[in-house]
């Protein structure tokens, strides 16, 4: 245990002092928070702020669009309304458009017969800006629905409260739940995706620097090979876990100031219960322990970096699959597939949370996938250590299946 | 009490055999000297003895104790291939090794600093390991090998890849250690090495031990039948009928074998001061451990 304490001492210590890993723990955050500004920015300009003039025969209508482009931009947009439109006009207002006066104008010919849709003509200056463009045909269309209705007889009261957006209450406690669920599960894919492809990797990486730096022959002579390949996973696994928190804690900090608050104002609210923490916390690690056993595998496989990526797949394979499969749980919890694959190891660290999160399940069947997770995280190091001690011995050459399953044999 | 046992030894990989019938034993207090060609299974030998590999067949012994890793402990091992963390603070690198083989931090800071000194690279250890250069990185590496004061030091190769200074330090330390009743083990293939400074030697030949024994013993075995020659002039008296063979190394020095079992060179030197040949030097000695390893080796390479 001394061992493989000071091993993983030594991993960590030798990483979380290099200057990339301060840059990345600072850069990030700082990203992210670049990343949220831009996006408010954008969000903003979504806004159109530009100059349309409304032209049509028809005063009630042109100052109808006016009102309705009025209340959905929140007077950001510059309106002019003409109305009604003589011989120059259209020519004058290609020349301000040209000239870059205006933005773009709006052309409604208004039917001839009470049942026909009114002519309508939009031109733009410039042909991306589909921001004002989706904007004023909202507008339209609303108000041309308006129009219509009030020409069937009813009253502007009547249309206003036909008209009115759709408020969707979601007072059921279930759904919640489930959204709830869904989003952490999705939340505990995506950091275990990230955080093994990120991490995951660099113990194997770490696995084979050792023997490219050949130090392993003098740690071999002291250390047992299983105490190494733990070490590894514990130190540069922390290493990972670091970083991650640093990050959330950046991202908690970012989205609690007052200005998120604001700008999230009202949005989705995902209340996690405490029970729900502790399983992702125990299922996060378990999860992240067994797939860094994997890559530690790997990485006693081969000799090369390049290598590696070969059988990066076999990190990405298990996680796929339970994004497969992961609809099938959420809809049958209790159906024998979804237990029988929420307790085998490699899935457990999702789908079992999974099922936790969204309906009730036996205590023994999450006592099984706990346990047998633990066992898989010391039969893989078992492995591993295996592999790494006969794999030394034969530099130079890439190991085929066959040979592997020889090699365990090996002592 | 011997420091090392092995008792018939055997390992193969996967269809080499790396090991066959391996027996040796070293005492405490000595030098030994594992000789033997490139790939006879010397690495794979000492592999077994500090635990890296585990013999098919046969037993190692340390410390006059079947083998446990507890007893490497008390092992100092420097492979022939030589690694450190290359991004790692060089004191903190012999620290964390000395802690591994069950130092605490200060006693290893302490030891470490004393042995940077005495080798002089006190300027290195607050350095990173890759800014250093090869010879010092050598350095570093030999006192992580002996920072825990092993009782038993095994060395692959050590002297290979040293400059002249750096292999005279190592031999100096050496040799101090076996004086304060360390056992060393050291392998290579430079025999002249192993003449003068080991106590015993085993020679092993395509995984098989062919020669065993303290240094006397194996030179008793052999007749004084070699004769080193310095002269001036007549050069008639190296075609005497004692000699076997003559090897010429340029004008005016010679070695020579000697004809039977029980030699005689006085007749020669006669022979040599009766022509009026001018004697510099005339050293009538064993076979060299080259020699003898060519003689042993030679005849099972043929067969």
């Amino acid at each position: 245990m001394r061992n493989i304490f000071l091993i993983a001492r030594r991993e960590y210590l030798e990483r979380v002092r290099t200057r990339g890993f301060m840059v990345a723990t600072i850069l990030i955050p700082l990203l992210m928070g670049g990343g949220i500004a831009t996006s408010i920015l954008i969000a903003k300009h979504a806004k159109s702020s530009s100059h349309i003039v409304i032209v049509s025969s028809d005063l009630a209508l042109a100052t109808d669009v006016e009102k309705q482009l009025n209340t959905d931009t929140d007077r950001n947009m510059q309106l002019n309304v003409i109305a009604p439109p003589s011989e120059n006009t259209r020519p004058a207002l290609q020349r301000e458009l040209k000239a870059k006066d205006i933005d773009g104008y709006l052309w409604i010919t208004p039917s001839a017969q009470d049942d026909q849709k009114p002519g309508i003509e939009y031109r733009q200056g410039s042909s991306a800006d589909l921001a004002t463009r989706d904007t004023v045909r909202s507008a339209l269309s609303r108000v041309l629905t308006r129009e219509r209705l009030a020409k069937r007889g009813m009253s502007a009261a009547e249309v206003e409260t036909l008209m009115a957006p759709v408020d969707m209450n979601a007072a059921n406690e279930e759904q919640d739940n489930t959204t709830a669920s869904f989003a952490g599960a999705y939340v505990l894919f995506f950091l275990m995706y990230m955080v093994i492809m990120l991490y995951g990797m660099n113990v194997a990486r770490s696995i084979i620097e050792e023997k490219t730096s050949r130090v392993f022959e003098v740690m071999l002579a002291t250390v047992k090979p299983s105490e190494m390949m733990a070490g590894k996973v514990i130190g540069v696994g922390s290493v990972g876990l670091t970083q991650v928190s640093l990050w959330m804690l950046a991202a908690v900090i970012l989205t609690a100031t007052p200005l998120m608050t604001h700008l999230l104002g009202g949005g989705t609210h995902i209340s996690i219960s405490a029970q729900q923490v502790v399983f992702f916390i125990i299922y996060f690690l378990l999860g992240y322990l067994l797939y860094s056993s994997i890559a530690a595998a790997l990485g006693a496989m081969t000799n090369s970096e390049q290598e590696l990526q070969q059988l990066n797949m076999f990190l990405v394979m298990p996680l796929a699959f339970c994004m497969v499969t992961l609809p099938l749980v959420l809809n049958a919890p209790q159906n024998v597939w979804s237990r029988i694959l929420s307790i085998v190891p490699f899935f457990s660290p999702l789908l079992m949370y999974m099922r936790i999160s969204v309906s009730p399940v036996p205590w023994y069947e999450i006592a099984i996938s706990i346990v047998l997770m633990m066992v898989a995280i010391y039969a893989v190091i078992w492995i591993a250590s295996r592999i790494y001690r006969v794999g030394i011995l034969m530099y130079g050459k890439k190991p085929n299946l066959p040979e592997i399953l020889r090699w365990m044999k090996y002592s | 009490m011997p420091t090392v046992q092995l008792n018939n030894i055997r390992k193969a990989y996967d269809t080499k055999v790396a090991v066959e019938g391996l027996s040796l034993t070293i005492e405490p207090g000595t030098m030994f000297g594992l000789l033997g060609p490139n790939g006879s299974g010397k690495t794979s030998s000492i592999r077994m003895m500090v635990g890296i590999t585990v013999p098919d067949s046969g037993t190692v012994q340390l410390f006059d104790k079947p083998f446990e890793r507890k007893a490497l402990e008390r092992v100092g091992y420097l492979p022939e291939e030589r690694g450190l963390y290359k991004k790692m603070n060089v004191l903190e690198q012999i620290i964390f090794m000395g802690k591994l083989r069950g130092l605490s931090a200060a006693v290893a800071e302490q030891r470490a600093k004393q042995w940077a000194d005495r080798l002089q690279i006190t300027d290195a250890l607050p350095k990173k390991t890759e800014e250093l250069s090869k010879g010092m990185q050598q350095k570093i590496q030999f006192i992580t090998t002996l920072i825990h004061e092993p009782d038993l030091v095994i060395m692959d190769e050590p002297f290979s890849g040293l400059d002249p200074v750096n292999g005279a330090l190592l031999q100096d330390t050496l040799l101090e250690l076996r004086a304060a009743g360390k056992s060393i083990l050291f392998s290579t293939h430079r025999m002249d090495q192993v003449e003068k400074m080991c106590d015993a030697i085993a020679i092993i030949y395509q995984g098989k031990l062919i020669l065993e024994g303290t240094m006397r013993d194996i030179k008793r075995e052999y007749p004084r039948n070699r004769v080193e020659v310095i002269y001036e002039g007549d050069n008639g008296f190296l075609n005497h009928a004692v000699v076997d063979e003559v090897k010429h190394f340029g004008t005016g020095s010679a070695s020579l074998k000697l004809r039977g079992d029980t030699p005689d060179a006085q007749p020669l030197l006669a022979e040599a001061v009766a022509r009026g040949t001018r004697i510099t030097r005339f050293e009538v000695k064993e076979p060299t451990l080259e020699e003898i390893f060519i003689e042993r080796v030679g005849g099972r390479v043929d067969a």
